[in-house]
């Protein structure tokens, strides 16, 4: 297990929105839905526009705007071309009004 | 029993998409994969984009890595031309080596340049653009020149003149309609992209046509039908393309695709066609062949699983994109000749989106400029032909996700 690194406050990653963070190496984008959060790249893999910018989240899934590639927030996997590869998923959780989110090994 | 044999004729986006279906899909028989060139399949988009700016490299292109083919088991048969395929003997005759015998094949040929017929079309650094090759040449020798002329404004040549005018290529245009992308977007839209190439600096001979080109041996100049010469060493010529359909034993439709029904299948059982070369019988659009990358993905998708027996019709409406400096368009559908369109946003902003409606009020196409989201959030309403409130579709501040017809999506 990494050690947890606070990226931002509870109330900046909005409902039904997803805003990106540099944690360590990598840049990784934090959406809620329901409530819940979900940090995955927020790189995409094919053709790496950031999904936080301008990704549409339908459910528990974020449209690339740029070619139109669908991912789960959830397990990363692909749902819909052009991409091949899945995103990259990280371990997020919220403690005390902060967003946690643990590096990429 | 023996492994069937499934034979996927064109290492394209289409091609390579369909063989990584297959075997997504269960299919554990053998996949033979023949591809014209020697490369590896790859994406084409970037080569008017971001590949010919220098930005991407033809690793960025590839449709899978190429460890992806040893470990899909996929026999890749590179630089090698499938000539024809013998219906009854049921395969593929190669330019090079034994035919290729399927249980079931794809067809995912592609399409080739057209070439203007005028004179000087063969003279050095008249070039087009296709494959990677081409588009390293056209990258070297318009840096070296400094200036190129480009004939035809369709995609490739829209985007061909909004990449190199980025790097500094003095550009200069022949396109004989009146405004540029004109078929695929119309004349008042059109204009639009006119004035944003206007703006960038790039110089348009708008409702001209080239008489010749000339030169001794090389380019010098290139010559309009009105007589004025444009100097240039470098010159690209985009004018649209032809199936690369020779391969198909049987009657071409009328677009010179391989005719295909509702399921990508021809009228020779177990054998498909996907992308450029597929005229397809379309549900919503009638008989219709599409040049288009995420096509090529989707009918290389369906293609594949139909080639398993899916017996699925294809009714993707078709999406695609153009990135012309930082302008994005993108249209869903087709639109009919007749037409009722509907704007969202307005043209003279240069960011609008607007619908194309048929004398129902089905939604038939969708197109935009400079106007993120509403497109692709058009594509399930084309796909379910929806019949939005056309207030609704001019509204701006509607989300067209509402409008989706009860129990769709």
């Amino acid at each position: 297990m990494g050690e947890f690194v606070t990226v931002a406050r509870s109330d900046e990653v909005a409902e039904g929105t997803a805003t990106a963070f540099v944690v360590g190496d990598d840049e990784v984008a934090v959406a809620r839905v329901d409530g819940d959060l979900y940090a995955f790249s927020d790189i995409c893999t094919h053709r790496h526009c950031n999904l936080s910018m301008g990704g549409e989240i339908d459910g528990t899934s974020i449209e690339c705007e740029c070619h139109g590639s669908r991912f789960s927030m959830e397990t990363g996997e692909v749902l819909n071309p052009p991409a091949t590869e899945p995103l990259a998923t990280f371990t997020v959780r919220e403690v005390d009004g902060q967003i946690h989110v643990e590096p990429a090994e | 029993m023996t492994p069937r044999t499934f034979t996927i004729v064109g290492a394209s986006l289409a091609g390579a998409t369909a063989a990584a279906t297959l075997r997504d899909e269960g299919f554990d028989g053998r996949i033979v994969l023949i591809g014209g060139e020697e490369r590896l399949p790859y994406e084409r988009p970037g080569l008017s984009k971001g590949f010919l700016r220098g930005e991407e490299q033809v690793d960025d292109l590839l449709v899978r890595p190429p460890s992806w083919y040893e470990e899909q088991d996929i026999d890749l048969r590179l630089g090698v031309m499938a000539e024809r395929l013998d219906p009854s003997a049921r395969s593929i005759e190669l330019s090079d080596g034994d035919p290729v015998g399927f249980d079931a094949a794809l067809i995912a040929t592609g399409a080739r340049n057209r070439r203007l017929p005028v004179p000087g079309i063969d003279l050095d650094g008249v070039l087009d653009l296709r494959t990677v090759a081409d588009a390293e040449t056209i990258r070297r020798r318009a840096a070296d020149a400094g200036r190129i002329a480009v004939v035809g404004m369709g995609f490739i040549g829209a985007e061909v003149s909004a990449s190199l005018r980025t790097t500094g290529v003095d550009v200069t245009v022949v396109e004989p309609f009146e405004t540029p992308m004109y078929r695929a977007l119309g004349a008042q839209a059109g204009q639009v992209v006119a004035q944003i190439h206007a703006d960038h600096g790039v110089k348009m001979r708008l409702g001209e046509s080239v008489d010749r080109f000339e030169g001794d041996g090389a380019l010098r100049a290139v010559v309009t039908e009105l007589g004025e010469e444009i100097e240039a060493q470098v010159a690209v010529v985009g004018v649209g393309v032809q199936p690369n359909a020779e391969i198909w034993p049987l009657e071409l439709a009328a677009d010179g695709g391989i005719p295909v029904g509702p399921d990508l299948q021809s009228e020779i059982p177990g054998v498909f066609a996907a992308g450029d070369v597929a005229s397809h019988d379309h549900p919503f659009f009638g008989r219709i062949r599409v040049e288009h990358f995420d096509n090529a993905i989707k009918m290389g998708e369906a293609a594949a699983r139909n080639m398993l027996g899916a017996s699925r019709v294809f009714d993707d409406p078709h999406w695609f994109w153009s990135d012309q400096y930082d302008v994005q368009i993108q249209t869903v559908g087709r639109a009919d000749d007749d037409a009722r369109i509907v704007m969202r946003g307005a043209l003279e902003d240069r960011s609008c989106c607007w619908f194309a409606l048929n004398e129902q009020g089905v939604l038939r196409s969708a197109t935009s400029i400079a106007w993120p989201r509403d497109v692709r959030r058009a594509i399930k309403l084309v796909q379910a032909q929806a019949r939005p409130d056309p207030e609704a579709l001019a509204d701006p501040g509607v989300d067209l996700r509402t409008l989706m017809p009860e129990g769709g999506g």
